[in-house]
């Protein structure tokens, strides 16, 4: 047998992400095996996800659970939690992201078998790069942009955007306050991603909120 | 910026790869425009981190690909390295993604005397 050690060159071919993964597929296994549909929601700092959370807690109350991922407080936890559903804090310690391996310990956190959990949603650390290339074990990533951000962001992270199932505008409260294209987002997003699902909300009105959640218990019932 | 924690996960690859760590030549990497990896980044991080885990100072090579897309409109192929450009034949920017989320370690490289 050849002994690599004594070659001046080792194919090794191997996707970096190979070892996230298989704890992606362990997770989803999980989650799958308990009729639990999972998000994976992904923007920026100050995007609205932790809003957008509470508003789907008020829907779903304790059939929603959340991990929050952030680098470092419990306040998005707690945040939730006094909105009604059940949540566990990843404190990230200054990783950008999170990954799969943390998630399956969060999930050790819940009881996904009584029947009652029907959505889990994991809120990213606020990013719109790093998360991208984790998979976590979701069934779907969820874009969210927000209207001050700019209407010019999606093909600036296409490593995002190209793989999002379900992209949400938010904070639409502000379009007329703003120069904020909708067309444009949705046209580009659909440029790398001709599949996506789009709703337009604004979390802190409230305006939009139930068509969203409505779509998600239509995804979770498709799951069971 | 999460190319610390990736250039870590390299160097395990890379280890169980050649039983270990060694001093190496040079490590070749694919990156896709869809990775979500910075080149700068990561070889400045791996520079990092393959030192402090006995694997020497390799030079890292990055072959940066494109994206392999196909138009919706007329069915044009073509690469892209950013998205802002549409269809070469007719400007749509109507498309499927074909490749382009690629990131591998390809090989390694040593000298034979170097072990």
């Amino acid at each position: 047998m050849k002994d690599p050690r004594r070659d001046n060159k080792v194919d090794i071919a191997t996707r970096v992400m190979s070892r996230n993964d298989s704890f992606a597929a362990r997770n989803h296994e999980l989650l799958r095996s308990n009729d639990i549909l999972t998000l994976n929601i992904i923007s920026s700092p100050g995007a609205g996800k932790t809003s957008l959370l509470e508003a789907m807690a008020g829907f779903f109350g304790p059939g929603l659970a959340v991990i929050e991922g952030d680098v470092r407080t419990r306040r998005d936890a707690e945040r939730v939690e006094k909105a009604g559903c059940k949540a566990y804090q990843i404190e990230t310690g200054g990783s950008c992201h999170l990954d799969a391996e943390a998630v399956g310990k969060a999930l050790e956190h819940f009881d996904l078998t009584d029947g009652e959990l029907s959505i889990l949603a994991i809120e990213n650390v606020g990013n719109l790069i790093c998360p991208s290339g984790y998979d976590l074990g979701e069934d779907m990533k969820v874009g969210l942009l927000s209207t001050p951000e700019g209407d010019d962001k999606v093909l600036k992270y296409p490593s995002l955007f190209s793989r999002i199932a379900v992209l949400v505008i938010n904070k639409t409260d502000l379009l007329p306050m703003l120069d904020f294209d909708v067309d444009r987002a949705v046209r580009e997003c659909r440029s790398l991603n001709p599949n996506v699902v789009v709703f337009l909300m604004s979390a802190r009105t409230g305006e939009g909120v139930e068509e969203f959640c409505r779509f998600l218990k239509g995804q979770a019932e498709l799951e069971e | 910026m999460h190319e610390l924690s990736i250039a870590k996960d390299m160097t395990t690859i890379i280890g169980k790869a050649i039983g270990g760590p060694r001093p190496l030549d040079r490590v070749n990497v694919t990156i896709g425009p869809l990775s979500g990896i910075s080149a700068e980044s990561l070889r400045f991080c791996f520079g990092e981190v393959a030192r402090s885990e006995g694997f020497g100072e390799p030079e890292l090579v990055i072959t940066l690909v494109a994206a392999r897309l196909v138009c919706l409109d007329c069915e044009t192929e073509y690469n892209a390295k950013d998205f802002y450009d549409g269809c070469p034949s007719c400007g749509s920017i109507n498309r499927n993604i074909l490749s382009g989320r690629e990131f591998t370690v390809d090989s390694v490289e040593f000298d034979e005397g170097n072990s």
